[in-house]
């Protein structure tokens, strides 16, 4: 029992003159997908890491929570949204241009309090066969013809993001009676990405706003191939846009070159080429191939949006409750 | 009352006191960040139709849970103590083991089952499901407390066996049904794991979609205040349901072997019902549990698993610990008769009890921060634990502490004991079987708990339920399997204690002997 708890005791604090002995990594992705890179830094700086996973909104909330008491180094994040409410408390220290280098600047903070490592494209799933006409704008999904056979997921990051970039782009208005017509429009509410691909595949409904690797994550999980597929709208549309997973280094850390060494581990041509293969999200580098069976970053066609608008989700948020769907 | 005496009642308040302070602190967090907002605010997230909406199906899946606990868990009770039936001891453990089952669990099986499976009535199904052992527990408890020679003169008289069942048995078990209501209500108000899975919006879900997905905490700890006022007014209106106190005490009254009942159609009825209940409730999750697993055995790590269990058994048993020691001021309280003090206490604990583990975890969150090392420690951990479970210890510490007979320790006391010898030497040495029983309640419960135990666990520590999380997040649910099993199976220990007999009578008796 006593080997078990041996953890208590290995949260020590050394001072950043001294030789970084462990970094706190409060990690929004997921273990399953992000462990093995972790322990080949570990293994390549000899820096032990002490990783909390988690919900990457929840670990924000709990940095939030924690100010300036937090005991994470980096948190590393499933979406911008996440990073910018982190930012927006002005927990986050800058990084120099020298970190992360090689990452356009279209996906870093502008101040850059944040970089992102991998991009994560929003697509409209669908299950072949069954949908007569794809939609060639998100906006088309509160027609007639899309009644009670799309599925959403409001209180999901992701889905968050979007219409923050919705608001943004088109304003409230436009966004209000997108959102109010998808709800009259009979749109399914899910908790999850994954649970809208796994109801598609089960044939309850047609169609589902996720993010591009869940169909492949999800036919992973099953073993086998699922009945759903990507499908991109129209080049420019909104529901096309691109959002990130990223890093900050938290201003309260004493160990920023540390941490900042993990950064520029994450953008490295060879760690992107590992993302890509192993989690099926977009190398954010030029140079990385995109994921088997889809078609490159560039030519998605997505919208032009400044991912620092994603911050903004205190809007988006109230905005989804006044119509409901929160 | 002597000087030493009335020292002695002042002491044990102030600790009383001391402990509500320090179980407080979630509420106290709440009306913190709830100021935060101005009052128009908070009056119009009051006042919109979403909140009226959650409110009711908040308000309707309780009543409908409490409901079907009380009616058919009564009858199920009544069911294995008084008639005929096969295997009345193991039907018992069985109706019992789902206890060792966490709402999210039963949730993932039954979704493997009937993938369809979402909505209110899917929620009190598995919320019943969930919590009807409290009320089978509780009730069979009372059943086989209640006086038999009451039973025999009643039918002595010439009462048929369907009144004596409503009319001598039902009065006595009354206030055993009011609590296993209690317990199951305040669950239901607290529960995420099968409510958010279901897609059922309540009280406690609306908390952390405000908190997580738009890091609005003030609006997640004002409808977190709604959901402490809807707790505080279910616990009063239960106390004014159960009414006064039916009950004879254990030492008084005259116990022999029931004669069960042995009409067969009766028998068969109610066979079948306990058996259908045993079949959706443990038969069934567990062949889904162990089939996935049995799908992708080689998929999990021995040591992973050995350290997720060893994880989960220290930090709930500290936490268990925890919470019996913070109950005992309120427990001896409430024994000693009743004041105002002891019921408002008492009211407060159960009040904070309907909290959700991730108002509890943000509260520690934020108070923890500032405690240095302590934060991010088992300890802080263990203490969320026992905060969140102390409403069942002090239940099951002040019942094991009441069941010692008042005789007993006058007794004690004309042998020239004093009152703290009396305790020590008397008292608990008797209490302990059932005040260890408590304890193992807390553990089991605590061992299931998630979002607290997401938030607040040491940096890496991963427990049976966290990595059931982890898994299932991702989707992959034949992953999680083994881990759910473990949990399961741990939990089961507890469980099956907690149907072991026991007779606080015959201990008081040789402890009468040897005085």
């Amino acid at each position: 029992m006593i080997a078990g708890l041996g953890i208590w005791a290995s949260t020590s604090t050394e001072s950043g003159s001294d030789q970084v002995k462990e970094l706190t990594i409060y990690s929004g992705r997921s273990e399953e997908f992000i462990a093995p890179f972790f322990t080949q830094w570990e293994e390549e700086s000899g820096i032990k890491l002490n990783i909390r996973y988690g919900d990457s909104a929840e670990l924000a909330a709990q940095i939030l929570e924690e100010g300036k008491n937090s005991p994470a180094d980096l948190f590393l994040s499933q979406d911008a949204g996440a990073l910018g409410a982190v930012s927006t408390a002005g927990l986050f220290a800058t990084l120099p241009d020298s970190v992360g280098a090689k990452i356009g600047n279209q996906y870093v903070a502008r101040d850059r309090s944040w970089i992102g490592v991998t991009g994560r494209a929003r697509v409209f799933a669908y299950r072949p066969g069954a949908v007569e006409n794809l939609p060639l704008s998100v906006t088309d999904l509160t027609k007639f013809e899309y009644k009670n056979r799309v599925g959403i997921a409001p209180s999901n990051s992701s889905f968050q993001a979007f219409v923050t970039a919705l608001i943004s782009e088109k304003g409230e208005k436009v966004a209000q009676s997108w959102l109010e017509g998808m709800k009259k429009n009979g749109a399914k509410i899910y908790l999850k990405n994954s649970e809208i691909v796994e109801a598609i595949d089960k044939g309850e409904i047609d169609l589902g706003l996720v993010n591009h690797y869940y169909v492949w994550e999800v036919s992973q999980a099953l073993g086998r191939e699922i009945k759903a597929e990507n499908g991109f709208f129209a080049p420019g549309d909104i529901g096309n846009l691109i959002n990130v997973s990223g890093a900050g280094i938290l201003a309260t850390s004493e160990k920023f070159e540390a941490a900042s060494e993990l950064v520029d581990f994450f953008t490295s041509e060879s760690t992107q080429n590992k993302f890509v293969e192993e989690t099926h999200e977009y190398s954010l580098i030029s140079g990385v191939e995109s994921p088997a069976g889809l078609p490159a970053l560039t030519k998605i066609g997505s919208p032009k949006v400044d991912l620092v608008v994603l911050e903004n989700i205190q809007g988006t948020q109230d905005l989804l409750t006044q119509v409901g769907l929160l | 009352m002597n000087n030493q005496n009335r020292l002695g009642k002042y002491g044990l308040r102030a600790l009383v006191a001391g402990v509500l302070i320090v179980i407080s602190q979630p509420l106290i967090y709440l009306i913190i960040r709830a100021n935060e907002k101005s009052g128009s605010e908070i009056f119009a997230l009051l006042t919109r139709q979403k909140t009226f909406e959650v409110l009711g199906i908040t308000l309707g899946l309780l009543c409908a849970v409490v409901f079907i606990n009380v009616f058919l868990g009564t009858a199920i009770a009544a069911g294995l103590h008084y008639v005929h039936i096969p295997y009345p001891r193991l039907l018992f453990v069985l109706t019992i083991v789902p206890l060792a089952i966490p709402s999210y669990v039963f949730t993932y099986t039954w979704i493997a089952l009937v993938p369809s499976l979402e909505g209110l009535w899917a929620a009190v199904f598995i919320l019943v499901l969930t919590t009807m052992p409290y009320m089978l527990l509780a009730v069979s408890i009372s059943f086989a407390r209640i006086d038999s020679g009451l039973i025999e003169v009643a039918r002595s008289l010439g009462l048929s066996k369907f009144k004596v069942f409503t009319r001598v048995i039902l009065p006595q078990v009354r206030r055993s049904i009011s609590a296993g209501a209690l317990l199951s209500g305040l669950y239901v108000l607290s529960d995420f794991g099968a409510v958010s899975l279901l897609n059922v919006e309540t009280l406690t879900v609306s908390i952390q979609n405000l908190y997580k997905s738009s890091y609005d905490r003030s609006a997640a700890s004002v409808i977190g205040i709604l959901l402490f006022l809807a707790a505080a007014v279910f616990v009063s209106f239960e106390s004014l349901l159960k009414g006064r106190d039916f009950e004879s005490k254990g030492a008084e009254g005259f116990q022999q072997p029931i004669r069960r009942i042995g009409n067969a159609p009766l028998s068969a009825l109610t066979t079948l019902v306990i058996g259908l209940y045993a079949l959706v409730a443990v038969v069934l999750p567990f062949y889904v549990l162990i089939s996935r697993y049995l799908q992708n055995p080689q998929a999990v790590e021995i040591s992973d698993l050995a350290t997720a269990a060893l994880s989960t058994i220290s930090v709930a048993a500290m936490g268990a610990l925890i919470a019996f020691i913070l109950s005992l001021p309120l427990a001896f309280l409430l024994t000693q008769g009743k004041s105002t003090f002891a019921s408002i206490s008492e009211k407060v604990t159960l009040m904070a009890h309907a909290l959700p583990g991730v108002v509890v975890g943000l509260a520690l969150v934020s108070f923890g921060s500032r405690l240095g090392p302590l934060y991010q420690s088992v300890f802080l951990l263990a203490f969320a634990y026992a905060v969140l479970f102390l409403a069942k210890s002090v239940a099951s510490t002040s019942a094991a502490l009441t069941l010692v007979s008042p005789q007993l320790k006058e007794v004690a006391a004309t042998l020239g004991k004093s009152k703290s010898s009396v305790t020590m030497q008397v008292v608990f040495p008797i209490a302990l079987p059932n005040l260890a029983l408590g304890v193992l309640l807390v553990f089991l419960t605590a061992m299931k708990e998630l979002p607290a135990t997401l938030m607040l666990r040491p940096t890496g520590m991963e427990t049976l339920a966290t990595e059931i999380w982890s898994f299932a997040a991702i989707s992959r649910f034949n992953e999680a399997a083994p881990y759910a099993l473990l949990l399961v199976l741990i939990a089961a220990i507890p469980t099956f204690m907690l149907t072991i007999p026991r007779s606080a009578k015959s201990e008081s008796e040789k402890k009468v002997r040897s005085l």
